[in-house]
């Protein structure tokens, strides 16, 4: 096997399909997350975003609803 | 969301190139798991060796210096059981008689070419280059839990184990950096 043969394409959203997501759902509905730090958080996030940092997120995912989708960014 | 944060409002995105794979589980031996591991890491040395040589700033020379020494050793930790499950004191096809290296360029985490990330990170501020290096940690960390969680056999359980730990702290000390730059 080559090296490639080991990964497979992980389904990313480009920001216009996120943000027609976002626009025809209430925030009820999704998990919007925020995995970088909390200085760029609070510098800017989008509306509704929870922060969870990217190093945090091993310990506090049982904090998202599974039963909705979740987008990270 | 493809581009993060930058991509959303309209500015292009600084990510690295392909930075959308991940490891599956194939289901292959312990030797082949840790052949495919070495090569990776051997990819993040070299990488974190030349953000180590290029950086200007003391803190972040001593970070990927750090981080090139800590990789250089999981290599050696890797090689190590391979040598226990094998038999083999010394193996000079090792890991390329185990896993293939078709284009002869290296690779990081997540299946990203050595080549292609380094020609990304020219002219990239240190900012960038954090991000980045976090995403490689991210994906050495889920690589090693995959692998501690497939493979059969105590010793190779515990390196892949105690490799995700430290991988752990590697995206600790690199968030750590992000944050105060």
């Amino acid at each position: 096997m080559g090296i490639l043969d080991y990964f497979k394409p992980v389904s990313t959203w480009p920001p216009d399909r996120v943000r027609q997501f976002l626009d025809q759902k209430s925030p009820q509905e999704y998990n919007l997350v925020d995995v970088r730090t909390p200085k760029e958080y609070e510098q800017e996030h989008l509306p509704g975003a929870r922060l969870i940092p990217v190093g945090e997120l091993e310990t506090r995912w049982k904090e998202l609803d599974r039963n909705k989708p979740t987008i990270t960014y | 969301m493809e581009g993060g944060i930058r991509a959303w409002k309209g500015l292009r995105a600084a990510g690295a190139p392909d930075a959308g794979m991940a490891y599956f589980e194939p289901g292959k031996k312990p030797e082949e798991m840790i052949a495919l591991a070495w090569m990776l890491e051997e990819g993040s040395c070299k990488f974190y060796k030349e953000m180590g040589i290029r950086e200007k700033s003391p803190e972040a020379v001593a970070l990927f210096q750090g981080l090139w020494g800590d990789e250089e050793k999981h290599k050696s930790s890797l090689f190590e059981i391979y040598q226990r499950l094998s038999g083999k004191d010394s193996d000079p096809d090792f890991p390329r008689s185990l896993v293939a290296l078709e284009s002869g360029d290296d690779f990081l985490e997540g299946g990203i070419g050595l080549k292609k990330a380094l020609e990304w990170s020219r002219g990239k501020d240190l900012k960038d280059i954090l991000e980045f290096s976090i995403s490689l940690e991210v994906n050495a960390i889920d690589l090693y839990i995959k692998m501690e969680r497939e493979v059969e056999g105590k010793p190779p359980k515990e390196i892949f184990l105690a490799l995700s730990n430290q991988e752990r702290n590697h995206l600790k000390r690199l968030s750590a950096a992000l944050e105060k730059d």
